[in-house]
């Protein structure tokens, strides 16, 4: 279980401090996916960094497994906004990248590594390097990647932003279909509300100033679930809600 | 969802039509035939007003001062040559080095780097007589002035480079516990490959010159030195002929850097 309880997180800038987290108290069970929705600046992406131990935490405490947060996990996954993956690496090297800099031995993880790549459709494209991929693929090759040092958590910023809106929705299927194969801790960051209600158990509404948890919306589609879910009239009523809470706190924000 | 092919080609609905100047033969044939031009006109020029062998000789002079000095302008090129590689090999490996050293410690990038913008602001050339003062006439004070004024644009393309890297890639290296050296030599330093040769590719011109402008006030040997002796005789064919030995020298240098980029940055390119 990850646990955070009064978690703040204040920049010093030269007009003062500046409050990008103000105290967010979640806990997520373990195999849980939840996403945090929110406006654009509201401190989602800092929250996310804080929970991968890369950004200190001001006040609060986060823990993970009843450990508290002291730095970088090994047993979390990455996936950032863009692919980032090495140019010079193949899909399949770009996916061993974190064995690699964890010094685990390789040979044990390349069977894995190439499972991965041909469960999201990449089976023909290991030995490729990243610009001879399209968008998508690339990001299919962060999220095996993300997986491939086998961590329990998947931290997910923003992952598909970057991408258009046809791949997007391909993207989140994707990740349904992965997510459900592997059944980890998953975070996911968007400012995609049918992205969040289609691919989580629970949906974390963040504001922006006070950047806090306004809603915390569990999301009742059974699992296995396929993109038929999207056709529901209970999910349109969900993104209704949500759309509607987000549009609030901007409103009170300006 | 089919992930397994690549997306289609897009229709290109108005191919524009391929301009003729951009056609690879002309790309060559061009500046080819414009040097040509400018030589024939040359000729020309130095005949019909008939210009003194001293001040200007035609193209055709030199050439035949080419053909007859040729033993003799290769006997030369071959210290100049040397010692310009040296001092580009030196350059390479301190200038790189101690990008290395300013980019990992805060401590010497504060001390050091201001310094060396300051250094690179002056005129070096200015400095080579110090260092005939310190060492001497021998090759050493050539091949530390070459590296002198190679240093520079090492250390800056250097630096840039190791710079370059993608935030969010050292972010994941970070969260995956890397260590500083692994981050360096599977990330940093590969990202930091084409800055490099673009600083090297400035770097091995500016070696030359070290060695030339050395040539001119200690050498006994050496295109440099040919170009002063010639000039002392008068001899202004014997001149344009070193010089012309000089370019063939850098092309053969840049061709080396130049080549090796190519591969090193096929296999580490972006």
């Amino acid at each position: 279980m990850i646990s955070l309880h009064g978690v703040r997180k204040t920049y010093a800038s030269p007009a003062g401090p500046i409050e990008a987290v103000a105290g967010v108290s979640v806990d997520i069970a373990e195999g849980e996916f939840v996403s945090i929705l929110g406006p654009s600046g509201c401190g989602k992406s800092t929250l996310l960094m804080m929970l991968a131990g890369l950004e200190s935490i001001t006040a609060g405490s986060i823990s993970i497994g009843g450990q508290p947060m002291t730095g970088p996990r090994r047993d979390a996954g990455l996936v950032f906004q863009d692919a980032t993956l090495l140019p010079w690496l193949s899909a399949r090297d770009n996916v061993l990248f974190p064995i690699k800099m964890m010094r685990l031995p390789r040979e044990k993880y390349v069977a894995r590594a190439e499972e991965l790549l041909h469960s999201v459709g990449l089976g023909a494209f290991m030995d490729k390097r990243p610009r001879e991929l399209s968008g998508g693929m690339r990001q299919r090759v962060a999220l095996c990647r993300s997986l491939v040092h086998t961590p329990s958590i998947m931290l997910m910023d923003e992952p598909f932003s970057a991408l258009d809106a046809i791949t997007r929705d391909e993207m989140a299927l994707v990740l349904l279909d992965l997510w459900a194969r592997h059944r980890k801790t998953g975070i996911f960051i968007t400012h995609s509300i049918r992205e969040a209600v289609l691919l989580s158990d629970r949906v974390l509404v963040m504001t922006k100033r006070p950047a806090v948890v306004v809603a915390d919306v569990p999301i009742p589609f059974p699992r296995p679930r396929d993109e038929s879910v999207q056709d529901s009239p209970e999910f349109t009523a969900i993104v209704a809600r949500l759309r509607g809470m987000i549009e609030h706190s901007i409103k009170d924000a300006a | 969802m089919d992930g397994s092919s690549p997306p289609p080609a897009p229709i290109a609905l108005n191919i524009e039509k391929r301009e003729l100047v951009n056609h690879p033969a002309v790309q060559i044939l061009l500046p080819v035939a414009f040097a040509i031009l400018v030589l024939a006109l040359w000729e020309f020029l130095v005949d019909f007003y008939a210009v003194p062998k001293v001040i200007l000789p035609s193209p055709m002079d030199i050439y035949a001062r080419i053909v007859s000095a040729w033993p003799f302008l290769l006997q030369h090129a071959v210290p100049t040559g040397t010692e310009a590689a040296i001092g580009f090999v030196l350059a390479t490996v301190l200038g790189i080095s101690l990008a290395v050293l300013l980019s990992y410690s805060k401590w010497a990038h504060a001390a050091l780097y201001p310094n060396v913008i300051f250094f690179q602001l002056i005129p070096k050339i200015a400095l080579a007589p110090l260092f005939i003062v310190w060492l001497g006439i021998g090759s050493s004070s050539r091949l530390a002035f070459s590296m002198f004024i190679a240093f520079f644009p090492v250390v800056i393309a250097t630096l840039t480079g190791l710079n370059a890297t993608p935030p969010d890639m050292l972010r994941l290296c970070k969260a995956l516990t890397a260590r500083s050296w692994q981050v360096f030599l599977s990330v940093r330093f590969p990202y930091a490959l084409p800055h490099i040769f673009s600083g090297l590719k400035i770097a091995v011109t500016f070696a030359i010159i070290g060695v030339i402008v050395g040539e001119f006030i200690t050498a006994q040997a050496g295109l440099g030195y040919l170009i002063l002796f010639a000039s002392s005789q008068a001899e202004t064919a014997l001149i344009l002929a070193s010089i012309g030995m000089l370019c063939v020298v850098g092309l053969v240098l840049y061709g080396v850097v130049a080549g090796l980029e190519k591969v090193i940055l096929g296999k580490f390119g972006q």
